[in-house]
């Protein structure tokens, strides 16, 4: 693909006997909103980690911007940030400090306004003084994604962001995910059907480590034949199922 | 400038934990007075001086460091508990820039707790009518730096391979140990046989009788005493940063 923003090439990750990741490569655009759909241990997690230069492949290669995961890691860590699963946030730095305090990390170079534009475009402003511990887990989620935006980062890992959230933080969030698009490359891991097709310009379909499937989600429901999105990530994952056993 | 950054919010983070006041701030300064009460109890002719606030102090600035250690475990298994850390890692930080931003801050609170404790020592020393040299306990202060180190290297050692559950536990048995083996609240050298090879083969009974010594104005085993507390700060050193490094790829699996 041209513009690539993400280039990966065959990449693998195994843990013992477990291959998390096998042979994964995808080519991903610059701006896109790329979704990695799978369930729990389909291995997206553990693809996020390797690009973000967390663990290291067992093979293959990936480059992002251009840098190499393997011999470019600096690089790669100057231009990408990262939302985790779980919450990462100073528990007893106020909101404000917690932004602040991940912009000086990266060396932003007009901080001040970096924190202003994300606590308007999250809606930070009624809890900025408060201690991160002290929010709902809502809250943290938000302010654990403005931490990773504050950076102006090219390229934004998103690992199943709405986890965990009840119905209304998870559409408030889906909403603050959109208003994202196209100003940067952003891949979402989720677990969670309708919120990739509500939110990703392309999917890949993830299972047992294996990429299964990859378009958007008209093209993965005639992919599989199906009208409806969820029966067609069924039928992709069985089908892949079913190949495996005949082999 | 990232180390900076980095001690400034783990500062911001001790500062702002409550405890840190009662036992880093607030304990030696009750220690100290609980034990001039037990000293002013002691019959002269009991000739017995190892409570007396002059030979107190040391000690009790020892003791009090040991606690710094289990702050430094408490900062660093809390961290590592959420994924606070795992952030950091796909930042561009580097390990060195997390260690010495681990180390610098409570560095700066343990040698907070130093002055506070020789500061109220004088205090009571004045109370009581015992002297006490201000350029002794200057030195004795100073004195303590390596021991500072010791006890924070121990504690980003406990915090690095133990949870936040498990780390203060493991720290309170050494607190405890520093305790009674470091000879804050016996004469280590009039008991004796094994209790004394144990103390002298630790650090503990050194780093008491160093400050007591500096205190005093007697080099009388400084050179030992600095060796040992050194070999062990060497030891603890390199243990909590090759213990931080190895979990910066274990933790994130």
């Amino acid at each position: 693909m041209e513009n690539s923003s993400i280039e990966i090439k065959n990449l693998r990750k195994t843990y013992g006997s477990l291959t998390a990741v096998n042979d994964l490569s995808l080519n991903i655009g610059s701006g896109e909103l790329f979704g990695l759909l799978g369930v729990n241990g389909a291995g997206k997690t553990t693809t996020i980690k390797m690009l973000s230069c967390l663990i290291k492949p067992d093979s293959g290669e990936a480059f992002l911007g251009g840098n190499s995961i393997i011999t470019q890691s600096a690089e790669v860590k100057r231009i990408i940030n990262l939302s985790t699963q779980e919450t990462a946030v100073a528990p007893k730095l106020t909101v404000r400090e917690n932004l602040e305090f991940v912009a000086d990390i990266y060396g932003v170079p007009d901080r001040n306004a970096a924190v202003e534009s994300v606590i308007k475009d999250f809606s930070l402003e009624s809890v900025l003084d408060r201690k991160a511990k002290t929010l709902s887990g809502g809250w943290q989620r938000k302010v654990s994604i403005a931490m990773a935006l504050v950076t102006s980062p090219r390229i934004l890992f998103l690992d199943e962001p709405t986890l965990g959230l009840d119905v209304l933080a998870r559409r408030e969030l889906w909403t603050a995910i959109k208003a994202l698009k196209s100003r940067m490359t952003i891949i979402l891991t989720t677990h969670y059907l309708d919120e990739a097709e509500a939110l990703c310009d392309r999917i890949a379909v993830m299972t047992e480590g294996c990429l299964r499937a990859v378009g958007t989600a008209d093209e993965l429901k005639a992919m599989a034949g199906k009208d409806d999105f969820e029966e067609a990530f069924i039928e992709i994952a069985e089908r892949s199922k079913r190949k495996g056993a005949a082999l | 400038m990232r180390t900076i950054i980095f001690s400034k919010r783990n500062l911001k983070e001790l500062l702002r934990d409550p405890l840190s006041y009662v036992f880093c701030l607030g304990f030696p300064i009750v220690m100290l007075l609980i034990m001039t009460i037990i000293n002013n109890s002691i019959p002269p002719e009991a000739n017995m001086t190892i409570f007396r606030i002059d030979n107190l102090s040391g000690g009790i600035a020892v003791f009090g460091l040991s606690f710094v250690m289990l702050f430094s475990a408490l900062l660093l298994s809390q961290d590592r508990t959420g994924a606070f850390l795992t952030r950091l890692y796909a930042s561009p930080m580097k390990a060195s820039e997390f260690i010495a931003g681990y180390y610098l801050p409570i560095l700066l609170l343990a040698a907070a707790q130093s002055v506070i404790t020789f500061f109220a020592s004088f205090i009571i020393a004045a109370v009581d009518g015992v002297e006490m040299s201000i350029s002794g306990a200057l030195l004795a202060i100073v004195s303590l730096i390596p021991t500072s180190v010791m006890f924070i290297g121990f504690g980003l050692l406990f915090g690095s391979l133990f949870n936040s559950n498990a780390a203060p536990g493991l720290c309170s048995i050494i607190i405890s140990g520093a305790g009674v083996l470091g000879g804050i609240w016996m004469d280590v050298e009039a008991m004796g046989g094994g209790f004394r090879d144990v103390c002298m083969a630790l650090p503990f009974y050194h780093s008491v009788r160093l400050s007591r010594n500096v205190m005093a104005g007697v080099t009388d085993n400084m050179g030992t005493d600095l060796l040992i507390i050194l070999a062990y700060m060497a030891a603890s050193f390199i243990l909590s940063v090759r213990a931080f490094r190895r979990n910066m790829t274990k933790d994130i699996k």
